[in-house]
């Protein structure tokens, strides 16, 4: 028998530079980003602000995952931080006005997190309504609930919650280590389980992948609990490093989730991207960004015009990518 | 000794509503032999396998597997019956490796994790005894399409199938790939897997098969070993028998040349395409499936890229090089797959009819002006016999054959210089299929030029003035409008059999 | 057939193959029509139920409130007949009327030019939308979701969360201006305008071949690309509509509320937008429904706004009541085009 190995002609070099960049692009420019903010501005480069960094971004790393699996399925999530907010409202309130345990506070959160979840997995998966509605509805609804709830007033958090939530070992935060092992945890489940490597067959292609067997249904379902559960954990940890529950709580969450998604490399196609460590470095560039902008004394506000600015280019950078394969792929059958 | 056949399927008949695609059809294949499933586009193979591969459930029939009757429900069903179809659109992942593409459904775990160990080894002994050299980590979308297809392969035979249907296997490989596939093949049979091949390379067939069966309309007309058939006997068996229909038509092929295409290259898919297409003629691209007839006419409009060549345009007088997106204007373009881009089904006849033509039907401030074109898409509908009741009527009601014709009558209503017509009386009986010639007749008397690709042979032959063969992009002959039967076919087995060029 | 992960462009027409009969359309038609019915019924239950309802004074707030609705509807309805969607019209809308307001204050130019100044704005929001869509082959709903943002982040960096009240008397007397064709029942003029803008989309989308156009992409886009029509520039265009309509919009706001400010369209106003246009008929999934179901849809909405609010209800709810409304109505969309089409 013969055999025939190597595959056919390899890209020309052009397109090859071109991988490469759209491949590393976002590292190229996150060193880049580092450098500058480092050597422009005095305190950027310092352990303390370093470290403050990754603190703020460990709560939008633990949502970002959550919702990351939902992309890899294809889909979207744009209700993440109206469950965030709604989740741990109810919280907040069971603890300081009720006097609830802390750790059932916790649970309940949780449990909201994955009922909300399961219930836009269930209007998505089975009764198959356009998941960008039904989130954007849920976004909205659920924003209104936990306002209504909490009357628009903010909730403060007791003092012992409140350590909890700057606690350090040494100098890295408590909350990091959460946020890694979170991630850590998303990324086995997604590199390394037949559930994980189930999504993405989905994101490949959801006709092909039922008609291979997967049960996308039952999985989709799941990555919307998914998402829902680890919105709210990233809502308790974003929740107590503040210090109150506020009608700010993720604001604006779900779109800068989906920017670190994207600019970490994961397709909103589906079916590519990682989260180790694409998504990690996502949430570093933009959280660098975050920092830098307010060490370079940029209006607070200009922050969202900055954040949709980049949104745009790693979009952009996501269509050309999946218009890049495809033609390959084209190629390749003659 | 009597072998009995592994696979024995008998009077398998399937109907879809407007349509019935299988009227009976018998197949049996033994253990250790190729059975090769040949018919024209619309014979019914498709179907049949679709039916075997428990993707559609026949309507009637019975299915044997070794000698014991089986009902194939869904594609599980298959599977466990010991049934593996390759695809020939390949149901792979692409951004995913080798070995996740096989395993999609039966990962091996270990405390709840992949175990990759296990799976690679799994993964590489199903590749060696293929002959693949390439990791179970590549990833899917960095391999050839041969390469994909050994994927496939070796996916199908995980599940240690008895019998193994490949459908179109070699039509985008190389000839390396293809030496390697058959050899494959070869050592399946040896251990003793039922193999059925579909192809439309009749001289494939020759070289790795043992047995054939050929539909025609939903029948089996054929059956038998292969050392029985020579490849125009099995040409002749596909295409029908037939009385050439008297021509009521005097060719009035001018020389004016009304369309030249020159180079027309697209790679892989089309080969230094140049042809002339004259003002009254009716042109005939012919050749077999998968020659390269539709990607042709689809990059002459624009609706397929082109990586480079011509094309010339008679306009005002004059041959002007012209894109491919003003070619379109002036040309009428009658798709192959009329449900997919023909016609927008929810909508109304009128609105289907009109839809080209709207620029001619407007007022001033560019509305469209109703009454006219309720006229005009009456006039087409009596021209040509479109059943509905009104004009109001949603396309998707009609029947197969009015849908064409509605198809038809758009571009008619648009009265282009130049038509090219892909299949444009598929589905249509015989009365119609007539009314549809004589149209194309009288286009060809307006001094129109017309393009028609047809796998029949009778339409080709009642309607052309001149054809083209084509095989795998390339125009290997010119034939005249009085070649004969026998000539044609020939020309069409001919092309097929002198092999791959690649 | 691909079912749709996010919304995009159909690439192909319904699933299955067999013909439908006349019945099954009428079913699909029945089954989408449930939900306004319902909207219907609870309307007209709130607005009898309403104290103060049918005050002449009421009527002509609800539709004055309704008319910028109205028009972001009709833009909307453009978009999502060809299939695509269009998340950044009320931001689109805020950051026009801030131009305007900028362009007066800054620039000194009479208010006429401000109003063209909005729409100039608008239009340029517009084309980026459409250009992202139709010629880089984006997303739409991402595209327009980044768009907001962006358009949001900006508006508020401009203003620094600080409203502009730069238009001059003359602005409001003419735009708020109330006609007096019956005796003692003065008619804003906004409320004809708004009607005029809906006869000119119902003109357009049911007579024109541009109308037509339309239909034919949101249906099915490869065919329509086969027939002839230009689909890029379609789709193209329908977002610079759906920006000229927030451009306009702009300038009906930015008078009724006397100033323009970053949250001039808040968070819940997309919702509305989507809520008039889905029941007014106008399906998600394109080739469906036309303008003048998106007025009735808006005043709809807007009335059930109107009479909560009347009716106290807090802020909050009615974004929960909305929400749901949302997801009901596209559920039996779905439902309804799952029936109809097999």
């Amino acid at each position: 028998m013969s055999a025939i190995s190597a595959p056919t002609t390899a890209p020309a070099t052009g397109q090859q530079i071109r991988n490469v960049l759209l491949k590393y692009g976002f590292v190229i420019v996150l060193v880049v980003i580092f450098l500058y903010l480092s050597l422009a501005t005095p305190n950027f480069f310092g352990l303390a602000n370093l470290m403050g960094l990754l603190h703020a971004a460990a709560p939008l790393a633990v949502i970002a995952s959550g919702l990351a699996l939902v992309v890899f399925t294809g889909k979207l999530d744009i209700s993440v931080g109206s469950i965030a907010l709604l989740s741990v409202t109810i919280g907040a309130l069971l603890l300081v006005r009720y006097g609830v345990h802390p750790l059932l506070c916790v649970l309940v959160i949780l449990a909201i997190g994955a009922g909300v979840g399961a219930v836009n997995g269930f209007l998505i998966a089975a009764l198959k309504i356009n998941p960008l509605i039904v989130t954007l509805g849920m976004m909205l609804a659920l924003r209104g609930l936990a306002l209504q709830i909490s009357e628009g007033r903010f909730i403060t958090l007791p003092d012992d919650i409140r350590t909890l939530g700057s606690a350090q070992i040494g100098p890295v935060f408590v909350d990091v280590l959460i946020a890694l092992g979170v991630l850590a945890v998303v990324h086995v489940i997604h590199t390394r389980t037949p559930f994980g490597r189930r999504l993405m067959a989905i994101g490949n292609g959801e006709d092909v992948a039922a008609g291979l067997g997967v049960r996308v249904n039952r999985l989709t379902f799941m990555t919307y609990v998914i998402s829902g559960l680890l919105a709210s954990f990233g809502g308790i940890l974003s929740a107590i490093q503040v210090g109150t529950v506020s009608a700010f709580l993720g604001d604006g969450l779900e779109f800068t989730a989906v920017s670190v998604i994207v600019i970490g490399g994961i397709s909103l196609f589906g079916g590519a991207g990682s989260i180790l460590p694409g998504l990690l470095l996502g949430v570093l560039l933009l959280e660098m960004i975050r920092n830098g902008l307010t060490h370079l004394g940029a209006s607070p506000y200009s922050y969202r015009l900055v954040n949709g600015i980049i949104i745009f280019v790693a979009m952009y950078a996501d269509s050309l990518k999946s218009r890049v394969q495809t033609r390959l792929k084209v190629k390749r059958d003659g | 000794m009597i072998t009995q056949p592994h696979l024995d399927m008998q009077h398998i008949v399937k109907s879809f509503p407007g349509v019935q695609a299988l009227r009976g059809v018998q197949l049996q294949a033994w253990a250790g032999e190729a059975m090769a499933l040949m018919g024209a586009n619309g014979a019914g193979k498709s179907t049949l396998m679709n039916v075997l591969g428990g993707v559609i459930r026949a309507d009637d029939g019975e299915i044997r597997i070794g000698s014991k009757a089986v009902t194939l429900r869904s594609p599980l069903d298959a599977t466990a019956n010991g049934i593996a179809f390759v695809h020939q659109e390949m149901a792979l992942l692409p951004t995913m490796t080798v070995a996740e593409n096989m395993h999609i459904t039966r990962f091996p775990t270990r405390g709840g994790l992949i175990n990759g160990k296990v799976m690679e080894a799994r993964c590489n002994k199903v590749l060696s005894r293929l002959g693949c050299g390439f990791s179970p980590r590549t990833r899917v979308q960095d391999l050839s399409t041969g390469d994909r297809q050994m994927v496939e392969i070796a996916r199908a035979l995980l599940s240690e199938p008895s019998i193994i249907l490949f459908d179109e296997p070699t039509s985008s490989l190389t000839s390396r790939e293809k030496a390697r596939l058959f050899d494959v093949i070869r050592a399946l049979k040896q251990e003793g897997v039922t193999i059925i091949y579909i192809t439309h390379f009749i001289d494939e067939i020759f070289q790795i098969c043992e047995r054939v069966t050929v539909l025609r309309g939903g029948e089996t007309v054929g059956a038998g070993a292969l050392k029985d058939f020579t490849p125009d006997q099995i040409v002749q068996l596909m295409i029908g028998d037939l009385d050439v229909e008297q021509r009521e038509h005097r060719a009035v092929k001018t020389d004016t040349p009304a369309l030249r295409v020159n180079g027309l290259t697209r790679d892989g898919v089309l080969n230094n395409i140049s042809f002339t297409l004259h003002e009254g003629e009716i042109l005939g691209l012919w050749g077999l499936l998968g020659s390269g007839r539709s990607e042709t006419v689809r990059s002459v409009i624009g609706l397929d890229p082109l990586d480079s060549g011509t094309i010339e345009l008679r306009v005002n007088g004059a041959l002007k090089t012209v894109r491919p997106s003003e070619a379109q204007r002036h040309i009428g373009m009658i798709t192959e797959d009329r449900r997919g881009e023909g016609l927008l089904l929810p909508m109304s006849v009128k609105n289907n009819l009109s839809l080209a033509n709207l620029r001619q039907l407007l007022t001033q401030l560019g509305l469209v002006r109703e009454r006219d074109e309720a006229t005009l898409a009456q006039q087409f509908v009596d021209k040509l016999n479109i059943v509905t009741p009104n004009l109001r009527q949603p396309v998707r009601t009609l029947s197969g054959g009015n849908q064409q014709k509605v198809v038809v009558g758009r571009w008619l209503e648009l009265n282009p210089p130049i038509f090219f017509m892909d299949e444009p009386t598929r589905g249509l009986d015989v009365g119609a299929k007539a009314e549809i010639r004589n149209i194309i007749f009288q286009l060809a008397e307006q001094r129109a030029a017309v393009l028609v690709i047809s796998s029949e042979i009778e339409e080709m032959m009642a309607l052309c003035d001149r054809y083209l063969v084509i095989n795998r992009g390339q125009i290997v002959k010119e034939l005249p409008g009085n070649a004969s039967k026998n000539e044609l076919m020939a020309a069409a087995a001919g092309a097929a059999s002198e092999g791959m060029r690649a | 057939m691909t079912t749709e992960k996010l919304t995009g462009y159909s690439a192909a027409p319904p699933r299955k193959a067999h013909d439908a009969t006349q019945g099954e359309a009428l079913s699909s038609r029945l089954i989408r029509a449930i939900p306004i019915v319902v909207l219907v019924i609870v309307a007209i239950f709130l607005v009898f139920g309403v104290p103060n309802f049918f005050t002449q004074r009421n009527i002509t707030n609800v539709l004055v409130q309704a008319a910028p609705l109205a028009i972001m509807a009709i833009g909307m309805t453009f978009v999502m007949i060809t299939g695509g969607i269009d998340l950044s019209i009320p931001s689109i809308m805020a950051f026009s009327a801030i131009m305007g307001n900028l362009a007066v204050r800054d620039l000194g130019v009479h208010w006429s030019v401000g109003c063209i100044v909005m729409l100039i704005a608008a239009l340029l929001l517009g084309f980026i939308n459409g250009y992202a869509v139709a010629y880089l082959k984006m997303i739409p709903f991402v595209v327009t979701l980044a768009m907001m943002t962006v358009v949001t982040g900006a508006s508020v960096w401009i203003t620094n969360s600080v409203s502009l009240a730069a238009m001059p008397e003359a602005f409001f007397d003419v735009v708020l201006y109330r006609l007096q064709l019956i005796e003692g029942i003065p008619i804003p003029v906004i409320i004809p305008f708004t009607l005029l803008v809906a006869i000119i989309a119902i003109v357009v989308i049911r007579g024109s071949i541009f109308g037509r156009w339309l239909y034919a992409v949101g249906t099915n886009v490869r065919a329509a690309r086969v027939s002839g029509i230009p689909t890029q520039r379609v789709i193209f265009s329908t977002y610079l509509i759906s920006g000229l309509c927030a451009g306009i919009a702009a300038i009906i706001l930015a008078a009724r509320l006397g100033s323009a400010s970053a949250n001039m369209g808040p968070d819940g106003m997309v919702l509305d937008i989507v809520s008039s246009v889905v029941v007014g008929g106008v399906s998600i999934y394109g080739g469906v429904g036309g303008p003048l179901g998106a007025v009735f849809g808006a005043l709809i909405i807007q009335i059930i706004g109107n009479s909560l609010n009347l009716l106290e209800v807090s802020y909050y709810t009615t974004l929960i009541i909305k929400g749901f409304v949302i997801v009901a109505f596209v559920a039996f969309d779905s439902l309804g085009r799952r029936r109809g089409n097999g």
